[in-house]
């Protein structure tokens, strides 16, 4: 996984790619945290992820709910066809924030 | 009707998280092999990554280990198999729940994707050596 950071103004866009699994959960976290931490908006962009596994779901929950938290929010954007169907599989599409 | 020719491939992988990205590759490789669509491709790669992760994750709790695992694929006449073999800790079955999937919280999906993939989930006891001994099993149109 290769990731891109930009901002623009208090949106944070995270531009994530390759495949996310277990094994770099916590890369992900580590540069997505400290990003909501700082009350940003975040704005994950997955166009070039072409793989998530549960574990990478559950990066994007924990995302999520710390967002909601600290008054802030994480939304997904450009979401790869393979993502969706995870996103979808889990029934997270009305809990996400698909933008 | 199946004029699919019988495969049966298996492979040893180490017990880490960094292995995952191998066992999904051999396992490209082998449904590549399969005239199946793309999407149920994917969808079986996703249940058989999960399942190693899951023995990485709880079979041996994350530990450092040069252990390996096996993963057997085995398709004849539609009848897809994937055999895991491990020699982490005992299963046992009447543990391996997935949450609920409405109480939206990190972790425990793995398992509900594989029964959500999967037409059927059995935990046998491994022969010697192993200990674990997954099998998934799905029947297949092509």
């Amino acid at each position: 996984m290769s990731y891109k950071v930009t901002e623009e103004g208090n949106i944070s866009i995270v531009h994530l790619d390759g495949e996310i699994d277990m094994d770099v959960t916590d890369k992900a976290k580590e540069i997505i945290m400290p990003l909501i931490e700082a009350k940003k908006e975040v704005h994950l962009n997955l166009k070039e992820v072409q793989y998530m596994d549960s574990s990478g779901i559950s990066v994007l929950i924990e995302s999520h709910q710390k967002a909601n938290e600290l008054g802030t929010k994480v939304i997904l954007k450009d979401i790869s066809k393979s993502v969706l169907k995870v996103i979808m599989m889990a029934k997270l599409e009305q809990i996400l924030n698909l933008g | 009707m199946n004029s699919q020719a019988a495969i049966s491939e298996q492979r040893n992988f180490v017990v880490k998280s960094s292995s995952l990205k191998d066992v999904r590759s051999f396992s490209r490789e082998v449904f590549e092999k399969v005239n199946i669509d793309q999407d149920l491709k994917d969808e079986l790669v996703l249940a058989i990554a999960e399942a190693a992760q899951n023995i990485v994750k709880h079979a041996y709790q994350g530990e450092d280990t040069e252990d390996k695992m096996e993963i057997k694929i085995s398709l004849d006449k539609g009848d897809l198999e994937i055999g895991f073999y491990d020699k982490g800790r005992p299963v046992d079955q009447n543990n391996v729940r997935h949450r609920k999937i409405d109480d939206v919280k990190p972790g425990g999906l793995g398992t509900f994707f594989i029964q959500q993939i999967m037409d059927a989930v059995v935990f046998k006891e491994g022969e010697k050596p192993w200990i674990n001994h997954l099998v998934l099993t799905k029947k297949i149109n092509y």
